[in-house]
């Protein structure tokens, strides 16, 4: 499960959406208390103070101490920033934070001869509410937060699910397997599995998908259908031609018409072999193979003076025959387009064919090879499909072929796999 | 002479092939349909049969089933497909070769001559046999598997069992080297003498077949390598 998956994000959206209502909520929770909180405060000093007043006014001398005798007090006394407000309406409310873990709330009102009667209202133990409340808000609402998230995320998983395997299913077709569908294939009571998710977009991808795998795989077995049938129809033809030919009398023209016999087998063998690598049906069968020994016994079975220059005998677990079809091929390319002498080395899992003449073409090397274009007039004639089957092949092998041009001529590397995939 | 019976619907095919086989010194009788070839090949006298896949009436693979249900003559199938599933169903049914259209002439004599070799050798040596080889053969007992390499017979519990030529050669490979590892590389070779360029699903479905007839667990697959024969 990687970070940036769709889970891990629909659990920060979630997160995130829940912080913000809990914080929203908790500002305007922690406000309104606050403010109530106050004016409560400002209540009870107001009244003390007034009562003071009252009090000082009946006539109790302030010589005389009294329970409110130090709440007289000349404005000089005062704190600065009441006897500003007091300056401005009478009474006049202070809310006295310069301790903060022991604030105040002060009432002024004048009284006569220029005195003050004041209250100061301790508020510490409103102040200390205000933060329980505020931490029991956070509290409730990482709680909220820890059960919430898990659960959405659990929520969200079988969508999640669903979209993996969608993109499994994906992954199959393109690796090939075309039974490969998202919804099981028969549908359970009329209703298949996306049915059953809703018609959500998940549902709608599935669905394409599977029509996608389906038609693919309809247009794939009737290509090969078809090719099969021109296979036959070709094959049967060209077997007469090939009997008939073995029985004409010897001589210049049946030389000719072998000879011709000959190029018309190989390119109908050819377009065959090309047309059942483009279908992607090949699967290679991986033996145990000594390379050297095959390539000795390609090279002669093409009928082409090769060298085989082998380190060691190297072993490398590959299908013999593809592997046949390739080195025939890149040995009958060199012999064709190329010039003597055409040389095979053999390496640990490295296969070079490389021979004397031009090298290959540059077009061929930028754009690969182009069935039925040879390109360069001096690489002779031929119908390129050689090099397409070489490539398809060491591609069903798994194996990498890279076509390079060295100083003295063209240079074919084969690189087998080390571990087979697949 | 050696005597082959083609069973083969293309007329041009059929007459062409077997003048010239003729030229390279094989008799041969021909059928253009399924079930006239059955009726040819069960009168009896071919050493081999060349049988077409694709063929009106009874197609070659079936042709082969009904042809092995009573005889162990060699049976080279031909198919014009070559994809894979005429080839598989072919050897399945009985068939101990088959060769892609269009085969060369000498490709065609090749694989023949491979497949009369093993026929010959599945023949029992004379019965008197030169004092030389009377100590080569014995009597090989594996389990419940017993195999007369002097009279070529194959016993499985006592019950004589019939083997094609390529089954008897490839069971006597794996008796000549009882409990050793063979790779299908090395049985294309030996047995039907290919080289690297043979299709090892010959091996496999010989294998198959093998089985059916000595026992399922007598020859063991080692994954990734090839066959062994269980000797206890």
């Amino acid at each position: 499960m990687t970070v940036g998956s769709l889970r891990w994000k629909v659990a920060a959206l979630i997160t995130l959406a829940c912080c913000a209502v809990a914080a929203v909520v908790g500002v305007l929770v922690h406000r309104t208390t606050l403010e109530r909180t106050m004016r409560q405060g400002e209540e009870r000093a107001l009244v003390w103070a007034a009562m003071v007043a009252k009090e000082y006014r009946a006539g109790t001398p302030p010589e005389e101490p009294a329970p409110w005798t130090e709440s007289i007090k000349r404005p000089d006394e005062l704190p600065s920033p009441l006897r500003e407000r007091l300056a401005v309406e009478s009474p006049a409310t202070w809310y006295d934070d310069r301790k903060p873990d022991q604030p105040w709330m002060w009432a002024a009102q004048w009284v006569n001869g220029g005195l003050v009667a004041t209250s100061r209202m301790e508020v510490g133990s409103d102040m200390i509410r205000l933060r329980a409340l505020d931490r029991a808000m956070v509290r409730a609402a990482l709680t909220a937060l820890a059960v919430v998230v898990p659960i959405s995320v659990c929520l969200a998983e079988p969508a999640n699910r669903r979209l993996r395997r969608v993109a499994r299913t994906a992954r199959r077709i393109a690796n090939g397997d075309l039974d490969a569908r998202v919804a099981p294939a028969p549908p359970r009571r009329g209703g298949s599995l996306a049915r059953r998710g809703g018609r959500d977009e998940i549902a709608d991808i599935s669905a394409a998908v599977d029509s996608m795998a389906a038609s693919l795989q309809h247009r794939l077995l009737a290509e090969q259908r078809f090719t099969a049938d021109v296979a036959h129809d070709l094959r049967t033809p060209l077997m007469g031609l090939v009997a008939v030919v073995e029985l004409l009398e010897e001589g210049e023209t049946t030389d000719l018409v072998r000879g011709q016999v000959r190029v018309l087998r190989s390119l109908v063998e050819d377009l065959l072999e090309v047309s059942r690598l483009d279908a992607g049906a090949e699967v290679a069968e991986r033996v145990r193979v000594p390379l050297a020994e095959l390539a000795e016994e390609s090279a002669a079975r093409v009928g082409v003076e090769v060298r085989v220059l082998a380190s060691g005998n190297p072993v490398a677990e590959t299908d013999p025959r593809r592997l046949d079809r390739i080195l025939a091929n890149l040995v009958l390319n060199a012999h064709r387009h190329g010039a003597p002498p055409v040389e095979i080395t053999v390496r640990d899992h490295v296969i070079e064919v490389r021979d004397r003449g031009s090298g290959f073409p540059p077009e061929l090397l930028a754009d690969g090879p182009k069935r039925f274009r040879t390109g360069a007039a001096e690489r002779g004639r031929g119908h390129g499909l050689g090099l397409t089957i070489a490539l398809g092949q060491a591609h069903v092998i798994g194996a990498d072929l890279t076509l390079a041009n060295a100083p003295d001529g063209a240079v074919a590397v084969l690189r087998l796999p080390r571990q087979p995939s697949g | 002479m050696t005597s082959l019976l083609l069973v083969e619907d293309d007329a041009v095919i059929r007459a062409s092939v077997s003048l010239a086989l003729e030229r390279y010194g094989f008799r041969t009788a021909t059928a253009a349909d399924g079930l006239s070839g059955l009726e040819a090949a069960q009168a009896g006298g071919h050493d081999l049969l060349l049988l077409d896949v694709m063929l009106p009436g009874l197609d070659g693979i079936s042709l082969c089933r009904r042809i092995r249900e009573t005889s162990q003559v060699p049976i080279l199938m031909m198919s014009a497909r070559g994809d894979g599933l005429d080839v598989v169903a072919g050897l399945e049914g009985g068939a101990d070769d088959y060769v892609v259209k269009p085969v060369d002439l000498s490709v065609l004599v090749a694989r023949i001559r491979s497949l009369l070799r093993r026929a010959a050798f599945a023949r029992p040596v004379p019965a008197e046999p030169t004092a030389g080889q009377a100590v080569a053969f014995a009597v090989l007992d594996f389990g419940e598997l017993s195999i007369d390499t002097g009279a070529l017979e194959v016993r499985r519990a006592g019950q004589r069992v019939e083997l094609t030529p390529t089954e008897l050669r490839l069971l006597l490979e794996f008796a000549a080297h009882p409990g050793i590892v063979l790779e299908r590389a090395t049985l294309l070779r030996t047995v039907w003498d290919y080289g690297w360029d043979g299709d090892s699903r010959v091996v496999d479905l010989c294998v198959q077949r093998l089985r059916k007839k000595i026992g399922a667990d007598r020859i063991e697959t080692v994954r990734g390598f090839g066959y062994k024969l269980r000797t206890s």
